[in-house]
């Protein structure tokens, strides 16, 4: 377990070293979500009624932006790391440490994750706390909202891993990558909440395991119904322990396979 | 060294043409080596894409007009927009190598041709898989267009190629002043990153914003000159505000001084030494 530890730290270390690069992203989000503000507002503006889908105007804002910040505390560039390193032969490095390559991984980005939490998403949830006043209950359900933001950043992790082994099979980094991006944005409801998917389309999207990533603990934090303690938490819970659990197997399946067909020139 | 100085200044279109034409054939053969990875970035293209409009329709279902737009109207934006997006995609998709050109110090070799360091730095890579953008831009335009029964003339026919293109100049220019900012700060690649994701606003209508955030989006980031203010000239051919008229010369004077910003970075730009 030290060994892991000491990943970690570096990886906290790591994401100090860049303060300017998250003092821009900060900037960064502030104007991107005045962009996101605005719409909304003009959105239900136009509406006419005060609650669209069971979400008024301030719990879309509120799950947005959360969302924004999530994604910006969850984003990692596992595929674009591990196909560099592929190119360039370092990977072997990894290989031959005596580490499981994968859980280096983990406890390498669980560091910087760390560290996001503190510089960006925490900020954002003070500042969204304070503008819509009270709209966030503060109570069990953030306890339970730490929990699943957990399970997503695990499951979040396993979806990287796949879709980085698929590097090992093919050099085309930017259309894997993009594909990966536009389907976990949309499914995951970090664009549009997922409640306001048409009814049949929804209940596809319900059964993938991407809705784990955002709109699980986003919903968990809004108290919405079915996700309190009453109606249905520990379900929700419980789909995204099952879905960490399958895509672990899943994922790592996948990499035993493809790691024995990795080709590297040099390095 | 002093001749090709002189000569540098005397050359002109044609010649830059000639060049470009070579360097995009090269470029070309060299991408066609690579099937596999051109099949999986056009996919890739079209599923951002397909994402894209996914998303806006269903948006729409829930809310069937935005600020007085209809559906109708907000996809003639959307399709305007990556229409004007495809230049950017297309041309100037080298420029996300550019700080790591500089990095590794690469970058002197484009210093040493006789020719200007920022074209001849931007026209080594053509990106295919932009076309791929401009079919489906074409596909929602006049999807949007027929439904919206806008008379089809000689006269909007040409407002719209003109407005397509200086249009496609706004975002071209925010990428080329992100991309020079790491002639100054290393690993500056968040400003390009953050920058990119300002141009999925620009299918909105800027009326959505009101007072200090208005001005921003047209001044500062100016993604509303991207597909709102030119889209108006067509869309609303009775009441079309000044900027509308405006926004070619405005995309053309931006456009000049991101280049000179770059031009200035690739200016003051060393090497590294070795």
């Amino acid at each position: 377990m030290r060994k892991y530890s000491a990943l970690t730290r570096a990886g906290i270390m790591q994401e100090l070293q860049f303060r300017l690069g998250t003092f821009a992203t900060i900037f960064g989000n502030l104007i991107y979500l005045t962009l996101i503000y605005n719409l909304w507002k003009a959105i239900y503006a136009s509406a006419g009624t005060e609650v669209v889908n069971g979400m008024t105007f301030s719990d879309t804002i509120i799950y947005l932006v959360l969302a924004t910040a999530l994604f910006n505390f969850l984003e990692m560039f596992i595929v674009w790391d591990m196909s560099r390193s592929i190119q360039s032969g370092a990977i072997v490095l990894d290989l031959l440490k005596p580490l499981k390559y994968r859980r280096l991984k983990f406890f390498e980005y669980f560091g910087r994750n760390v560290m996001t939490f503190f510089t960006t998403f925490l900020p954002t949830f003070i500042i969204v706390f304070f503008i819509t006043k009270g709209a966030i209950k503060i109570g069990l359900n953030i306890i339970f909202f730490m929990i699943s933001v957990v399970l997503a950043l695990m499951v979040n992790f396993y979806i990287e891993m796949f879709v980085a082994t698929i590097c090992l099979h093919t050099e085309s980094t930017w259309g894997i990558n993009i594909v990966k991006e536009s389907i976990v944005l949309l499914f995951s409801g970090a664009t549009i909440p997922l409640v306001f998917f048409p009814e049949k389309f929804r209940i596809v999207v319900e059964c993938m395991p991407f809705r784990c990533i955002y709109d699980t603990p986003l919903n968990i934090l809004l108290q919405k119904p079915g996700y309190t303690m009453d109606t249905g938490l520990w379900t929700m819970l419980g789909m995204q322990v099952v879905w960490c659990a399958g895509l672990s197997v899943v994922s790592r399946m996948f990499w035993d396979i493809s790691v024995k067909r990795i080709t590297v020139n040099g390095g | 060294m002093s001749e090709t100085m002189e000569l540098r200044a005397k050359r002109g279109l044609a010649f830059y043409a000639r060049i470009y034409r070579k360097v995009l054939a090269q470029d070309l053969k060299s991408k066609m080596s690579y099937r596999a990875d051109f099949i999986i970035s056009t996919f890739g293209m079209i599923m951002t894409n397909a994402v894209g409009f996914i998303s806006f329709y269903i948006l729409f279902q829930n809310f069937p007009s935005i600020n007085g737009w209809n559906y109708y109207e907000m996809l003639f934006f959307y399709g305007f927009s990556l229409i004007a997006l495809t230049p950017l995609q297309c041309l100037f998709d080298n420029n996300w190598s550019l700080r790591y050109a500089v990095e590794s110090g690469d970058f002197i070799k484009y210093c040493f041709r006789p020719i200007n360091v920022f074209f001849y730095f931007i026209s080594e890579v053509f990106d295919v898989k932009g076309l791929g953008q401009l079919a489906f831009g074409i596909m929602v335009l006049v999807y949007a267009w027929i439904h919206l029964a806008i008379p089809v003339t000689v006269i909007t026919m040409v407002q719209l190629v003109l407005l397509l293109i200086t249009a496609s100049l706004f975002m071209i220019a925010i990428m080329n002043f992100a991309a020079a900012t790491c002639f100054w700060i290393q690993r500056s690649g968040y400003v390009m990153v953050l920058m990119f994701r300002f141009k999925d606003y620009a299918k909105y209508p800027a009326s959505i914003f009101d007072g200090l955030f208005k001005i921003i989006f047209t001044f500062v980031i100016p993604i509303a000159f991207i597909a709102y203010y030119p889209a108006l000239v067509i869309l609303r051919p009775d009441e079309i505000p000044l900027l509308s008229y405006l926004s070619p010369a405005l995309g053309m004077l931006f456009f000049y001084l991101s280049y000179k910003f770059w031009m200035l970075g690739a200016r003051k730009y060393n090497g590294t030494g070795s």
